[in-house]
């Protein structure tokens, strides 16, 4: 069974949806159900689309780094969608059109390719986000996010006019073994990291997040903030891993910027008083500690953070923007209380936020330590340093946060959370605790998840 | 010469992005960027006294020089994917003036 179907039965059916309206959600509950049974049964391979062999033809490419990242991603969307798919069904045929474009780049190993179901992704997102009811944030978020494909883009016809080549192993092969100097490589390494860089949520490329974000329903919310957010990651990982592998100057000038981009994420965070400004900071610094974690090579506890974190944002997302639709407001004052009469949902919430912070007998605890460790063993030591001063400002605002959400002086919230979601935080809180206590199956994972350079290998030098 | 000119349209693109606060000169600005990307990308096969690469039954060496087609092809990919865009873009601006009746971005955000 070959691993081209992930994208092939969304599109068709995406298509097939279009002819009825009425069938179009069971459609896209089915496929997503049946993307994630599929997987199981796919084998790791190269898949040369049309029999071209490489470099020529387009090639999918599925490893455990692809396999571990699609898992994520079509578990997280058809959780997302299971939730929504009564109240947006009209969107049953974009959903399925983004899922196809969000498997496609975490399975193309075509940079141009990439750059296509990059668009597609972002067609999609710009027509979710048009939910919010904010018509100018989508079209900030349209703008925002076609410069940066263009510049993707520009970035990589530099690249191909260099080398003759748009296949990623055959890319990269050629700047191991053309002696190219890196420094004529900045250029294009810089264009196309800026570009990924404005869908991955890094500062200062992200203007478009918080119009989007701060607006955002029980679909949007998840969807951007925990479903694209994972798919972007894992996709700009294995990039900045085996693409651009940083060095030199540009090594400096992008630590810099994802440092700042931790350091000012959270403090933006700390000063908010908007629920769902303080997510989606929040989002933006663990955005910069994962690409960090990318460009410095520790590559599993990077994928590990992005799974903790996109499982950790999905129940805050979804719990804030469940309770804003009763309130009409996010103001944290507004929903004091929140949990005074919702104790399972207090508590699925509070065991995602305090994973977050990284507190012991979560799994961000697990994760976090590890990373630094990986970090600190790296002489990042001044890095280490900063993430530690970002993780306790994390902590006040969101032990700041919980303090508010579970007490009220005056008022208690009274919001109905219907089983499916209660069901979705059982598992999720299950999940972060059960990893948390027993990590010893984090450990066991192979550091080399990421086999491009084995395939190369394989490919060029038999 | 012409990847001068190409990339002189993606500043002027860049800089109507920036400095406009009118939606429909800001596809405009999109769109003069794109084009300037295109003819980038286009600029990239040029070889010089190449022929067009097809194979016809005059044209049927290996040793003609032809220019490369594979950025004629990418480009074409890249303008379907910027019309489909910016049919999005102008459907959007449409809503945002059915909703504000104006398509300044100051007069819409002082809403």
């Amino acid at each position: 069974m070959s691993a081209i179907l992930l994208i092939a039965i969304p599109l068709l059916a995406a298509f097939l949806s279009i002819l009825s309206k009425k069938v179009a959600p069971i459609l896209l509950l089915l496929v997503g159900a049946a993307n994630i049974i599929l997987l199981m049964f796919m084998p790791s391979e190269v898949i040369n689309i049309g029999g071209f062999a490489l470099p020529f033809g387009i090639n999918l490419f599925l490893d455990s780094y692809a396999r571990i990242a699609l898992y994520l991603v079509n578990g997280l969307f058809f959780i997302v969608t299971l939730l929504n798919v009564v109240e947006y069904k009209k969107l049953s045929s974009i959903l399925l059109v983004a899922l196809a474009a969000l498997n496609g780049l975490l399975l193309t190993g075509d940079l141009f390719n990439l750059f296509v179901f990059l668009e597609i992704a972002g067609i999609a997102a710009y027509l979710i986000t048009t939910t919010n009811k904010k018509p100018l944030s989508t079209f900030n978020y349209l703008v925002i996010g076609t410069v940066g494909s263009s510049l993707y883009l520009f970035g990589l016809i530099i690249l191909y006019g260099m080398f003759g080549t748009l296949n990623m192993m055959d890319m990269i092969h050629e700047i191991q073994t053309a002696g190219v100097a890196y420094g004529s490589l900045i250029l294009p390494f810089f264009l196309m990291f800026i570009g990924l860089g404005i869908e991955a949520k890094l500062l200062p490329f992200n203007a478009w997040v918080k119009g989007i974000l701060k607006h955002s329903n029980t679909l949007s919310g998840p969807m951007i903030a925990s479903v694209y957010a994972a798919a972007i990651s894992l996709m700009f990982g294995r990039l900045i891993h085996n693409l651009f592998a940083f060095e030199g100057k540009l090594l400096t000038v992008v630590l810099i910027l994802l440092v700042a981009g931790v350091i000012l994420g959270e403090a933006m965070a700390f000063q908010s008083k908007k629920a769902r400004e303080i997510l989606l900071f929040s989002s933006i610094s663990q955005a910069c500690i994962t690409v960090l974690l990318f460009v410095n090579g520790i590559i599993v506890w990077a994928v590990y953070l992005v799974i903790a974190n996109a499982l950790s944002k999905l129940v805050l997302y979804l719990v804030i923007n469940r309770a804003t639709k009763e309130t009409k407001s996010d103001d944290v004052d507004d929903l004091q209380g929140l949990f005074a009469n919702n104790i399972l949902i207090g508590i699925a919430f509070t065991v995602a936020a305090l994973s977050v912070m990284g507190l012991p007998l979560f799994v961000g605890f697990v994760v976090k330590l590890n990373y630094l460790t990986q970090l600190a063993v790296a002489g990042q030591l001044a890095i280490v340093g900063l993430i530690l001063v970002a993780s306790l400002v994390e902590g006040i605002y969101f032990v700041k946060l919980l303090i508010k959400l579970w007490y009220s002086k005056d008022k208690e919230l009274n919001i109905k959370f219907d089983l499916p979601y209660k069901a979705v935080f059982a598992v999720i809180t299950f999940l972060i605790l059960l990893f948390g206590i027993y990590a010893s199956p984090l450990d066991s994972l192979d550091n080399d998840i990421d086999s491009i350079q084995d395939q190369i290998g394989v490919i060029y030098h038999g | 010469m012409i990847q001068y000119a190409a990339i002189l349209l993606m500043m002027i693109g860049l800089y109507g992005l920036l400095t406009n606060r009118n939606v429909i000169k800001i596809i405009v600005s999109l769109n003069v960027l794109e084009i300037g990307l295109n003819i980038f990308i286009i600029s990239i096969g040029f070889v010089y006294d190449g022929i067009a690469p097809i194979l016809t039954s005059t044209n049927n060496s290996s040793a003609l020089i032809f220019v490369d087609p594979l950025p004629q092809a990418l480009v074409l990919t890249a303008i379907v994917i910027g019309v489909g865009t910016t049919a999005l873009g102008l459907a959007i601006v449409k809503s945002i003036y059915s909703k504000y009746k104006t398509l300044e971005i100051d007069e819409v955000e002082e809403q």
